[in-house]
């Protein structure tokens, strides 16, 4: 049992974090909201001479063959900074779909093209789930899979009809989609189908969840900063206990959702059969740190933490977006307690990690029969 | 990263469950699933007898050296050990204190002698502890400790004076580690020192306190001359505060585990209720059954995070965070129990006021969330060494 991240893993977070803090400043983010494309080529092509479009991809594919565990370091790091491009979609989303199109033999020799521009920085692809209403960035993508029924469908984006939409987070630039789903774009249906969209789905709200962890780090930490650096009645605001208590419960849930956001991930790469638990575990955690950074930032910040100048907006208002992102706290929570209160759910000591969490429900489970006697 | 157990550590699963169900039939049937929170002051008699055959199994102090009678077994061992432990019924372990506190904070800072005289009595199942910190003018501020140790030349002994408070199971224990200050000059951290006394002697008087179910696990004790030797003292005069401290760190680490599979049974308890009085029905009572396992899960996360080290598991960060997050879990779980139970939650069934399990857990954990540091103080602990905000303004009286 290691809940422990390797030194390559923290390494190549660094890294990361090291070019996104020096590129991706509330500044920056602001001149995006001023552009057209709300996209910095410059800074993507940074992230891909890093390999960052690389990296969910195995060698066999010329990738570098990195996993959930190691992503969702990444991912965090770009909610760190509250990064505008979709580059936690490509590579949590969209790379481990292709990969799981190709491992199953499906699409034709146009996949695999695809993966090798996607890497060589050449096209761009997004992902649309039928959970979300909206995609982030579309008009930017060369190609969109979407998911309509239980159908995966592989589309160039000119086939697709898109409606611009506004987001309230002006680093966001979503799309309704429209297509025909047609044969010809199909890559699988029926049981296949449905198997790929639910993989899609669970590791969304992974990616979603350490975006959410990041961008809970970043809102703590301007938090303490203010509350340290403001003084009434002639000393920090943050000396107060009315102060500092709110920013002590974000710290906590956001250090008790780490782990949390880890197992989810180990969960999705190694038992991708049973992750629906932790990753809707994970996206409330998450979702619950977040939420809660973004409403204290704001009363510790006071009135400046209102105004649009005052760079919590930037974290707050995607914080708010993602929330409601690859399903929302009410699915979630459904997923948890239809697993959890179904009669046969094995809900003992035992089941959190060992051999036992992997056994078929049976009929002798004998929790209830062996807890009852003590409430006599 | 890696989530799961070994081979070896399935056999050893094996070898726990089986050894359990073995041995927990008989005289000590009757004491499966109690003595745990809110309920610690049932079967004191045979729970000793319990932590005997225990200890005779060999499954005490799993995690201390071979040395000392222990088995230097891995966390992944304890773990599993915890979980078959709870699956089993395991009643409260009254060995707890000794074992988790006590015991790590001799091998720690102990002597050898120490070590000599007071492991094995805890080993063996023998010897039962409990902990003298808080006093009635050192409770949230622990370092106002008023009890005196004076060193009495004529008969080579250190004497005591003064008082603990909300002492647990002081009633049923046979030793006291006591916080006491040695130079009255000090004050605050400073002129400490920490002690080994037995129960069992003049000058101590043990006053239960009733609490509000009823029961008295709390104790009020009161020291007027009782005594220890030189060698009594753990680590160097004035070294109280660090060792004192030192032990706080070992109540952060492995002994939250089984702490934790005490929680899933209560919570297990719950949820079949539910099911089976149909409350498992309302979608209010789904969402907080569905909270309250996901935050227990999370509890287990991150005790196992933390005992992985490593640099994102450092105790010293999540060791102040791991006190606020379990009591108010737990806080919240005994409103839960009473919900699910609805209006016979408030029936009582028995004797004069004898409470159902529950119902303990429910008004027992209101002192969740006071007893071993407040939730306020947490908080400012948090605020003021993990997030590094201005330290909370101090009275004039604190003021060193």
């Amino acid at each position: 049992m290691d809940f422990t991240f390797s030194a390559e893993q923290l390494e190549f977070r660094d890294a990361l974090n090291a070019l996104l803090r020096e590129e991706v400043t509330g500044e920056r983010i602001r001149a995006r909201w001023e552009s057209n494309t709300g996209w910095d080529e410059g800074l993507e092509a940074q992230l891909l001479s890093m390999g960052v479009f690389s990296l969910m991809f195995p060698e066999s594919l010329g990738g570098l063959g990195l996993g959930m565990v190691d992503s969702v370091l990444l991912a965090e790091a770009c909610g760190r900074v509250v990064l505008p491009e979709p580059v936690v979609e490509t590579m949590m989303i969209a790379s481990p779909l292709l990969v799981d199109i190709l491992d199953r033999g499906l699409g034709n020799g146009s996949v695999q093209a695809i993966v090798d521009d996607l890497m060589a920085g050449k096209s761009r692809i997004a992902v649309s789930h039928p959970i979300n209403p909206h995609l982030n960035f579309a008009a930017r993508a060369d190609w969109i899979m979407a998911g309509s029924g239980d159908g995966v469908y592989l589309l160039p984006v000119d086939a697709i009809q898109l409606t611009a939409r506004k987001s309230v987070d002006p680093s966001r630039r979503l799309t309704e989609i429209r297509f025909d789903p047609l044969p010809e774009y199909c890559l699988a249906q029926g049981e296949v189908g449905a198997a790929l969209l639910r993989a899609v789905l669970n590791r969304g709200g992974l990616a979603t969840a350490a975006q959410l962890l990041g961008l809970a780090e970043n809102l703590i930490q301007q938090s303490v900063q203010y509350a340290g650096d403001r003084t009434q009645f002639g000393r920090p605001v943050g000396a107060n206990q009315a102060v500092k208590h709110l920013l002590a419960d974000v710290a906590v849930q956001l250090e008790y959702a780490r782990p949390v956001i880890a197992r989810a991930a180990y969960t999705v790469g190694f038992s991708p059969e049973r992750a629906d638990f932790a990753v809707s575990h994970a996206k409330l955690a998450a979702t619950r740190v977040a939420a809660l950074a973004a409403r204290y930032a704001i009363q510790v910040h006071g009135a400046m933490g209102y105004t649009w100048e005052c760079d919590v907006q930037i974290a707050a208002k995607r914080v708010w977006a993602l929330i409601s992102e690859w399903g929302e706290e009410g699915f979630h929570k459904n997923r948890i307690h239809e697993w959890l209160l179904q009669p046969n759910a094995l809900i003992g000591p035992e089941y959190t990690f060992g051999r036992r969490s992997l056994m078929i429900p049976s009929s002798d489970v004998g929790q209830c029969a062996s807890t009852a006697r003590t409430t006599k | 990263m890696l989530l799961e157990f070994s081979q070896e550590d399935e056999r050893f699963r094996d070898e726990v469950a089986t050894w359990l169900t073995e041995h927990l039939i008989g005289q000590f049937a009757d004491i499966r699933g109690r003595g745990g929170p809110g309920d610690e002051h049932h079967f004191v008699r045979e729970r000793k007898a319990w932590e005997r055959c225990l200890a005779e199994g060999g499954w005490t102090c799993l995690g201390w050296p071979e040395q000392w009678g222990g088995r230097s077994a891995t966390i992944e061992q304890q773990v599993i050990f915890n979980e078959e432990y709870a699956r089993a019924g395991g009643p409260g372990r009254l060995g707890h204190i000794g074992e988790t506190l006590t015991g790590p904070t001799l091998l720690a800072f102990g002597s050898d002698d120490q070590k000599r005289r007071f492991l094995p009595g805890i080993r063996s199942g023998q010897a039962f502890w409990c902990q003298g910190y808080s006093e009635p003018s050192a409770g949230s501020d622990l370092s106002n400790i008023k009890t005196r140790a004076v060193w009495d030349a004529e008969t080579a002994l250190w004497r005591f004076y003064g008082q603990k408070v909300w002492t647990s199971l002081a009633h049923a224990s046979d030793f006291i580690f006591v916080l006491a200050r040695t130079d009255p000059k000090e004050k605050g951290h400073r002129g400490l020192s920490f002690f080994l006394l037995p129960l069992a002697q003049e000058g101590i008087d043990i006053r239960p306190i009733k609490q509000l179910t009823g029961t008295a696990e709390f104790n009020e004790v009161f020291f007027d001359g009782a005594a220890c030797g030189a060698d009594d003292m753990v680590g160097a005069p004035g070294d109280g505060w660090r060792v004192a401290m030192g032990l706080l760190d070992f109540e952060r680490g492995v002994s939250t585990l089984g702490q934790q599979m005490l929680f899933q049974v209560e919570l297990d308890e719950i949820i079949c209720i539910a099911r089976a009085n149909g409350t498992a029905r309302q979608p209010a009572v789904r969402q907080r059954i569905a909270e309250a396992h996901i935050g227990l899960r999370t509890l287990r996360y991150n005790s196992l995070r933390m005992l992985s080290g490593g640099e994102d598991g450092s105790l010293s960060r999540e060791a102040v965070i791991y006190k606020l997050a379990w009591s108010n879990w737990h806080r919240n779980l005994g409103k839960l129990a009473m919900d699910v139970l609805g209006p016979d939650a408030e029936l009582v069934e028995a004797g004069p006021y004898e409470l159902n399990r529950l119902q303990s857990l429910f008004l027992f954990t209101r002192a969740d969330t006071i007893y071993g540091g407040t939730n306020q103080i947490q908080r400012n602990l948090i605020a003021e060494r993990a997030l590094g905000m201005p330290r909370e303004p101090r009275g004039d009286a604190a003021k060193e």
